[in-house]
């Protein structure tokens, strides 16, 4: 039985005065791609935040392997080995690529240069633009160094949110092929409302809907089943 | 505006104001103003660069920075009397024993001064991070507090800054006046900004400092305890204040309890026109105002207020934000 | 009308204006009211009329302070500027011009609300503009710039020293008619009636203006400005209404000032310490709440003038060491401290603390 990398159970979180999340629980495998799915509002970016701490649940547990998040600072869940790339970004325009990878490494010694060329390898245009301010590269080139920023720690679990946000489709597919490559070396859990994204990469999945995970199952059995899609998704094959 | 423009508006608008009063002035008045106006430009640089700083960093607006202004001038002004009555190094023997009491006396206010600002930042700052409003509020009840305490401890009376022999009086160079004190101050304020500026653009520390003005929040998550660098960037500010408020009362040779008061107003506009969050804002914007405070001064005595509030106007008005943007 | 053929809104205005004049807190204005216009024969003391009628001054202009602040949610720290033009137009034109006639006194009035109109259009529309916290500071500095300048204006402004002059006819302090109930009718009296007139005018105005259909948009503002603009109103133009309206009625206290004490100098009707004394009042009584401006007001003001008496009786208590003596003296002090209690502790400040209270247990 493989044990899941993180649990998350019957978490509720408000914003304010507003109940976001109504009880969203999942489990998250080594090896596998997770992607959370669902309309726009279900509260999935709402579910990163609090699994990183920008939020604090009011109610329910999450456990990355036996060590409990749920009451923890962001850095402090930072530096268990979790990294977090938002639906902004997150980059620092002001500072250059070299800069934002240096506020990320936790430890500057071997092991991070060591992944530093593997990040170069991956993303070659990180290497070209090193001296540059971030805030001068393209869309696709700035969600790059979003994702590739948290690597240089060999993070864990790495959560990525909405990466398709505005970028043009070829850019899109440059973005699946490079996190394909990123599976090696991290477990990956994904949000995203672009489903030709979402089923490229994706291995299990989770429907959200309300604030509540409804359904859970694996990415080629959602693919075959128009009732989900249109239900929680609303795509229709037939346009 | 676009980028290009960006670079050379604030440039021309320092070499406009440097260069144009040589129409008005003979040259060596000129260049005795012009001293006294770097100077206070770097004094005004080292208060409002604090409150920049804070601001940018923290997202606070603290108005008891006047107040911190204020301990640092006492406080300096407590150590200079003490050290001088022990070792005899304000007198007029050397200039090197000159030096050292006054850096002390300066250091050592600094340093208490940050202590206070820690304590301030945990105890009064700390509850109302998030609301501008509450800030404005609440610092200004600190203020009033550190200000009373000041005239608790010290009384409510003006006193006469005591100033190292050797920096009083002036140099006559080619038959220019050129007075001792300024020179030393525009000196100190160069180190200052400059180890800012190296430790912001080359060390770790810096670099996050200035990844945390553009967005806290992210800097958090990628494993760093940001409220250790708020209290540490707020312990830094309220050094600065401190500094500036020790040397400022060299400057004017006098100290009174509510001297912080008077110069917030001139570091607020300062920090407005550079911009908030920006160290090249608060020290370009500083030049300004204290260049063109002194010329006017000197050209048409009653103005020079004027020309401070018609800068902070004109400037507003072409770039609502201040000349450079955070985090610069 | 009957009820049934209004429509809710109209039903609701009906029903609000029936309980107003039935529930305890009108019973207590009108007391308040009842105590303000027979302080003369109440107290026989000048001290205490003078402390009484400061309190009223100073509660229309925290009250006018409260409508850009608490009501509209624009933070100024320069609003104190209008109650100084107020106070210098009358001081001017009484001494400085010497046009002593009653026509005089109230163009005095007419001009600086003018002037205090405009100048707040101008400020606002340059400033609201931009982030508003740069409004507090720059309006602070504009505050400080006028202050400097009335310093140094000496042939207009009479500089530091400032302008003492007479008042007209019945005003003026040599006039007597006789007495009524025990009480002199002196031009002191006649003047205090005549500012407690006009602020119970202004207080009206204003109690109007916050719940006029204006006033309605400037709450929805200050509450979630971006609705605002999505429901289509302009919102900078209605923050700069506010803002000329509560600096008009600023500059008619700071005239009432210049009337009580004849005199009119920067640091009496222009400095920064006022404008720390209207913010401590208006946090203390709370925002959004006119009322809270009286109590504020009076926190102070009575605070202020009986407290160093206080200390006169400690210190006597004291051995004659310099820091305890000045540790009891400097009052400030404990005010700031309770100050920012206060702040901590009733962010809504007293008397908002208190309608919060009265409303919850109203739902039950």
């Amino acid at each position: 039985m493989v044990e899941p990398i993180l649990k998350v159970e019957g978490i509720h979180t408000y914003i304010g005065k507003h109940h976001i999340l109504q009880g969203v629980s999942f489990e998250v495998y080594p090896g596998k791609v997770t992607v959370l799915l669902g309309r726009n509002g279900a509260g999935k970016s709402t579910t990163l935040r609090t699994i990183i701490g920008l939020l604090s649940p009011s109610k329910g547990t999450i456990f990355l392997r036996n060590r409990a998040l749920h009451h923890l600072k962001p850095y402090e869940i930072s530096r268990l080995g979790i990294g977090f790339v938002p639906e902004d970004r997150g980059i620092f325009n002001l500072l250059t690529v070299e800069e934002n990878f240096r506020v990320a490494m936790l430890q500057e010694d071997g092991r991070s240069r060591g992944m530093m060329e593997t990040i170069f390898e991956i993303f070659p245009d990180l290497k070209k633009f090193w001296k540059a301010k971030a805030g001068n590269l393209s869309g696709g080139q700035k969600q790059m160094l979003a994702i590739a920023r948290p690597l240089v720690n060999r993070n864990e679990l790495l959560l990525i949110d909405e990466p398709s946000k505005g970028l043009a489709p070829i850019v899109i597919d440059h973005l699946i092929d490079s996190i394909h490559k990123l599976k090696e070396y991290t477990v990956i859990i994904l949000v995203e409302q672009n489903f030709y994204m979402a089923s490229s990469l994706g291995n299990d999945f989770y429907l959200f809907d309300d604030g509540k995970t409804v359904h859970k199952g694996q990415m080629e059995e959602l693919v075959q089943n128009e009732e989900l899609k249109k239900t929680y998704l609303g795509i229709s094959s037939k346009n | 505006m676009n980028s290009a423009e960006r670079k050379w508006l604030p440039k021309l608008i320092v070499l406009a104001i440097f260069l144009s009063p040589i129409l008005f002035i003979h040259p060596k008045t000129y260049i005795t103003l012009t001293i006294s106006g770097l100077a206070m430009g770097m004094l005004l640089f080292l208060v409002s660069s604090g409150f920049s700083l804070i601001f940018g960093f923290l997202s606070v607006l603290n108005l008891a920075h006047g107040a911190l202004f204020t301990w640092g001038a006492y406080i300096g002004f407590t150590s200079f009397t003490l050290i001088n009555k022990w070792t005899g190094w304000g007198g007029p023997d050397s200039i090197f024993s000159n030096i050292v009491i006054f850096l002390l006396a300066l250091i050592i206010a600094g340093l208490l001064v940050s202590l206070l600002g820690i304590i301030t930042e945990r105890l009064v700052i700390r509850p109302v991070y998030g609301s501008h409003l509450f800030q404005i509020f609440i610092t200004v009840g600190a203020m009033i507090v550190m200000e009373e305490l000041v005239r608790i401890v010290w009384g409510p009376n003006d006193e006469v800054m005591p100033v190292p022999m050797n920096f009083m009086g002036s140099w006559d160079l080619f038959d220019v006046v050129v007075s001792k004190y300024p020179l030393i101050a525009i000196v100190i304020g160069l180190i200052i900004y400059f180890t800012i500026y190296m430790i912001l653009r080359k060390t770790k520390l810096g670099t996050i400092v200035r990844a945390g003005v553009e967005n806290p929040e992210m800097v958090q998550v990628m494993g760093h305890n940001i409220y250790r660098y708020f209290t540490g960037v707020f312990a830094a500010g309220s050094a600065l204040a401190a500094i500036g408020g020790g040397m400022w009362a060299t400057f004017v040779k006098s100290i009174h309890p509510a001297m912080g008061g008077e110069v917030i107003v001139f570091a607020l506009i300062v920090a407005i026109i550079g911009g908030l969050g920006s160290m090249t804002g608060s020290v370009v914007g500083a030049l300004m105002v204290g260049l063109s405070y002194n010329y006017v001064a000197y050209l048409v005595p009653k103005a020079a207020l004027g020309i401070t509030m018609l800068l902070l106007v004109v400037i507003l008005s072409i770039r609502p934000t201040g000349l450079f943007p955070e985090g610069t | 009308m009957r009820k049934e053929a209004l429509n809710p809104v109209q039903r609701f205005h009906l029903e609000e204006r029936e309980i107003r004049f039935r529930n305890a807190s009108f019973l207590l204005r009108m007391l308040l009211l009842a105590f303000f216009v027979f302080t003369p024969f109440l107290f026989r003391s000048f001290e205490v009329l003078d402390v009484v009628l400061k309190i009223i001054i100073f509660s229309a202009l925290v009250a006018s302070y409260d409508v850009i602040l608490g009501y509209t949610g624009i933070v100024s720290l320069g609003h104190v500027l209008y109650f100084g033009i107020g106070s210098y137009l009358v001081g001017i034109f009484m001494g400085r011009l010497g046009w002593t006639t009653y026509g005089h006194l109230a163009l005095a009035f007419l001009v600086a609300i003018v002037i205090s109109g405009v100048l707040s259009v101008l400020i606002g529309l340059f400033s609201l503009r931009i982030r508003a916290i740069f409004f507090a500071m720059v309006t602070l500095a504009f505050m400080e710039f006028t202050f400097i300048l009335s310093s140094q204006l000496r042939s207009i402004t009479g500089g530091e020293d400032g302008i003492s002059f007479k008042l007209p006819g019945i005003l003026a302090i040599d006039f007597s008619y006789g007495k009524f109930l025990g009480v002199e009718f002196t031009g002191r009296l006649i003047s205090y009636y005549l500012i407690l007139i006009l602020s119970l005018i202004l207080f009206l105005l204003m109690l109007r203006f916050v719940h006029s259909p204006v006033g309605r948009v400037l709450q929805s503002i200050r509450d979630n400005e971006q609705r605002s603009i999505a429901l289509g109103y302009r919102t900078y133009l209605f923050q700069v209404i506010a803002s000329s309206f509560a600096s008009c009625v600023a500059a008619v206290a700071g005239g009432c000032f210049a009337i009580w004490v004849r005199y009119v100098s920067p640091d009496s009707s222009l400095s920064v310490p006022i404008m720390l004394d209207v913010l401590l009042m208006v946090i203390v009584g709370g925002m959004g709440t006119l009322y809270g401006g009286i109590f504020g007001a009076a926190f102070l003001t009575i605070t202020r003038a009986f407290l160093p008496k206080l200390q006169v009786l400690i210190a006597s208590l004291l051995p004659g060491v310099p820091f305890a003596i000045r540790l009891s003296e400097r009052w400030l002090f404990y005010f700031g401290l309770l100050f920012i209690i206060i702040v901590y502790f009733f962010p809504k400040g007293i008397v908002g603390t208190a309608q919060e209270i009265l409303s919850r247990r109203k739902v039950e």
